[in-house]
This record gives structure tokens, C-alpha cells and sequence, in this order.
């Protein structure tokens, strides 16, 4: 069963459509890259599957249920968690407070702390350092902490890499990796495409707000460079 | 794995159980052209109790009192909805604006903190 599928989704912001009727499907335990050029539709395409953005027609199924109109807030309670573009971190709350943040879900703090600890040691060692001093890559990391200490079914990733070393992006996506593999699916919008797709079971190419391209992603190489350049 | 396994089965399962209401994407906009409706309405119905009014009957008996008191009601009928109108437009035209103005907020305070950050690196 696919833990998400979006199915001929459309969505505008006033009356500028930006998806026409666009079909993805993030089956069960798998790591599904939906790339694109910038202004493709990507971010807007996450929004809609987690709630944030109502669709103007076309379904979005969760687990194989219509979820249309269902707030964002019902979904994360139930493990949908959406990692956004820019972080979504408190840059003025220490790491201890940006976690302690995450005990709406009911897990205690405790839990939380060892989770997030585990996976990132680094933020231990700055744990009452306020988030918005911390590097962009311990920023991500914190993001994705603060993620994944709710125990996720499926998880949302919005240009995981942007504004990053690509050193410190080859770690995130290895953990990435490790979490798909604990059985997390994993949906993730990403501008640049290469390191992505060493992760990824399936890939989507969004161009103009419309699935360009779908499949495994050694049958989508030579369709990226028509994609982002236009070709 | 087995844990994981069973974190997608509940997570199925409470997916499943999710009340999930009707999907209303455009309701704000219904609510907001009924409470602009509703203040039009209102103005036009306490113009006519204008008119209405000032056509009553002069004569003092039961009728030009009844007329007047008809009047009165369409007049404060008017006014209610013009309330009740604008009482909805706002509602649905602020929270609109409050959205924007929040994430609008939050934007800037994150640049703000990574303006100072940016100095103190410096």
C-alpha cells in the first residue's frame, strides 16, 4: 500500500494555478526525490500532501485514506512530519527548548532528548546553545532532530541541501538513508538532484506543475538535464 | 524492523480512524462574499425603512403608528444584518490577513537572528 499518493492534484494560490493535476505515489518504506527546477511546484506539491495547502481538486490519500480538508495538525499527530524549507526551527530557543517543543506529540521529553542524541551527537555537545548560532548544517540537523524524536510513519523533507556544504549533505542524506531503511517512506523535494538520487527508490521530475518524468532514478539521469535546462 | 513495521500499522490503523470532515477548501471565501452580502443587504433595507417611514401615514389612528412601528423593524432588521455582515467579513478577511502577517513575522525574525548571527561570526 502506498503510505501517500497524490492523485491528479491541482492547487493555486489565489488564482495563480501552480499544479495541474499532478499524480505521485510514495509507496511503503521507500525514499521517494520529487525534483524540479526552482518555481516547478515542489514545495507547493509537499504542502498539499501534508495539509498545509488545500488542493483545488484531486485527492490526497494517506494510507490509502482521502485526507482532503483534513488539518495539518490531525496528520502530525498521527506521524506525518513535514521537515520545511528554511528549517523550522526556534532560532532564539536553545536545542534543549527546540525539542522540548516537540512534547506536543504526548512522547516525554526524555524520549525526545535520547532519540534526537542518538542519531545527532553533535547537538548534545551544544545543547544549550541557542539555534540560530548553531552552523546551517547543525541547523538542518536540529530540524530533522526535532523530526524525527516524534517517531514518524512518513516524512516530509522540503531542500533538505539548501544553502549547505555539500559535505555536510552527504551526511544528512546518510542518515536519510538510515532512517528509510528503519522503515520510514520518505518523501523528499530537492532542487539539486544528484546526492538525492543515491538515496532515493523512486524519483519524480516536476516541471511547470506537472509530473514531467517518473520512475527508478537510473532511468531519470538524462531527463534532469531536459528538466532544469529547458533542453 | 519489527517495530518499525509496527509503527506503519498503527499509523494505518489511526489514519483509518481519523474523523475526516467534508473537504471545504473554499469556505473562508463563502463566509467572507456572505458577510459582504449581508452588510449590502443591511444598508438596503435600512434605506428603505427610510422611505418607508417617511411614506407612512400621517393620520392618527392605527395605521400611520403600525407603519411606523413596520419601519422600525425593517430598519433594525437592516442594521443586524449589516452587524452580522460585517462581523463575518471581518472574521474571515483578518484571519487571512493574520495568517500572511504571522508568517510574515516569523520570516523576519529568523533574518533578523541570522543578520546578528552574521556580525557575531565577523
Amino acid at each position: 500500500m502506498n503510505v501517500l499518493e497524490l492523485r491528479g492534484v491541482h492547487a493555486a494560490y489565489e488564482r495563480i494555478d501552480v499544479l495541474f493535476g499532478i499524480d505521485l505515489e510514495v509507496p511503503e518504506a521507500s525514499v521517494v526525490a520529487l525534483l524540479g527546477p526552482n518555481g516547478a511546484g515542489k514545495s507547493t506539491a509537499l504542502r498539499v500532501a501534508a495539509g498545509l495547502h488545500p488542493p483545488s481538486s484531486g485527492d490526497v490519500l494517506v494510507a490509502g485514506r482521502r485526507v482532503n480538508g483534513v488539518k495539518p495538525e490531525e496528520l502530525a499527530r498521527r506521524g506525518l512530519c513535514l521537515i520545511p524549507e528554511g528549517r523550522g526551527i526556534f532560532p532564539n530557543l536553545t536545542i534543549r527548548e527546540n525539542l522540548r517543543m516537540m512534547t506536543y506529540t504526548g512522547t516525554p521529553e526524555a524520549v525526545i532528548e535520547e532519540r534526537a542524541f542518538a542519531r545527532f551527537p553533535r547537538l548534545k555537545e551544544r545543547f544549550t546553545q541557542t539555534a540560530g548560532t548553531l552552523s546551517g548544517g547543525e541547523q538542518q540537523m536540529l530540524a530533522m532532530a526535532r523530526g524525527l524524536a516524534t517517531d514518524p510513519a512518513l516524512l516530509i523533507l522540503d531542500e533538505l541541501s539548501m544553502g549547505l556544504a555539500p559535505i555536510i549533505v552527504e551526511e544528512l542524506y546518510e542518515i536519510v538513508a538510515q532512517v528509510a531503511r528503519e522503515g520510514v517512506s520518505i518523501l523528499v523535494v530537492e532542487q539539486f538532484a544528484s546526492t538525492v538520487l543515491g538515496v532515493a527508490d523512486y524519483a519524480a521530475i516536476i516541471v511547470h506543475g506537472r509530473i514531467a518524468r517518473a520512475g527508478r532514478p537510473a532511468e531519470l539521469r538524462d531527463d534532469l538535464s531536459k528538466a532544469y535546462l529547458g533542453a | 524492523m519489527i517495530e518499525s513495521h509496527e509503527r506503519v500499522d498503527q499509523f494505518k490503523q489511526e489514519i483509518a480512524d481519523m474523523k475526516v470532515r467534508d473537504p471545504s477548501t473554499g469556505r473562508d471565501r463563502v463566509w467572507l462574499r456572505v458577510g459582504i452580502a449581508l452588510m449590502v443587504v443591511g444598508l438596503g433595507l435600512a434605506i428603505g425603512a427610510y422611505f418607508l417611514s417617511h411614506g407612512a401615514s400621517a393620520r392618527i389612528d392605527s395605521a400611520g403608528p403600525a407603519e411606523q412601528r413596520d419601519a422600525f423593524i425593517v430598519a433594525l432588521s437592516g442594521v443586524t444584518c449589516a452587524i452580522v455582515g460585517g462581523a463575518l467579513f471581518l472574521r474571515y478577511s483578518l484571519a487571512s490577513f493574520l495568517r500572511f502577517w504571522l508568517a510574515r513575522f516569523i520570516y523576519e525574525q529568523q533574518t533578523q537572528t541570522d543578520r546578528v548571527v552574521e556580525k557575531l561570526d565577523r
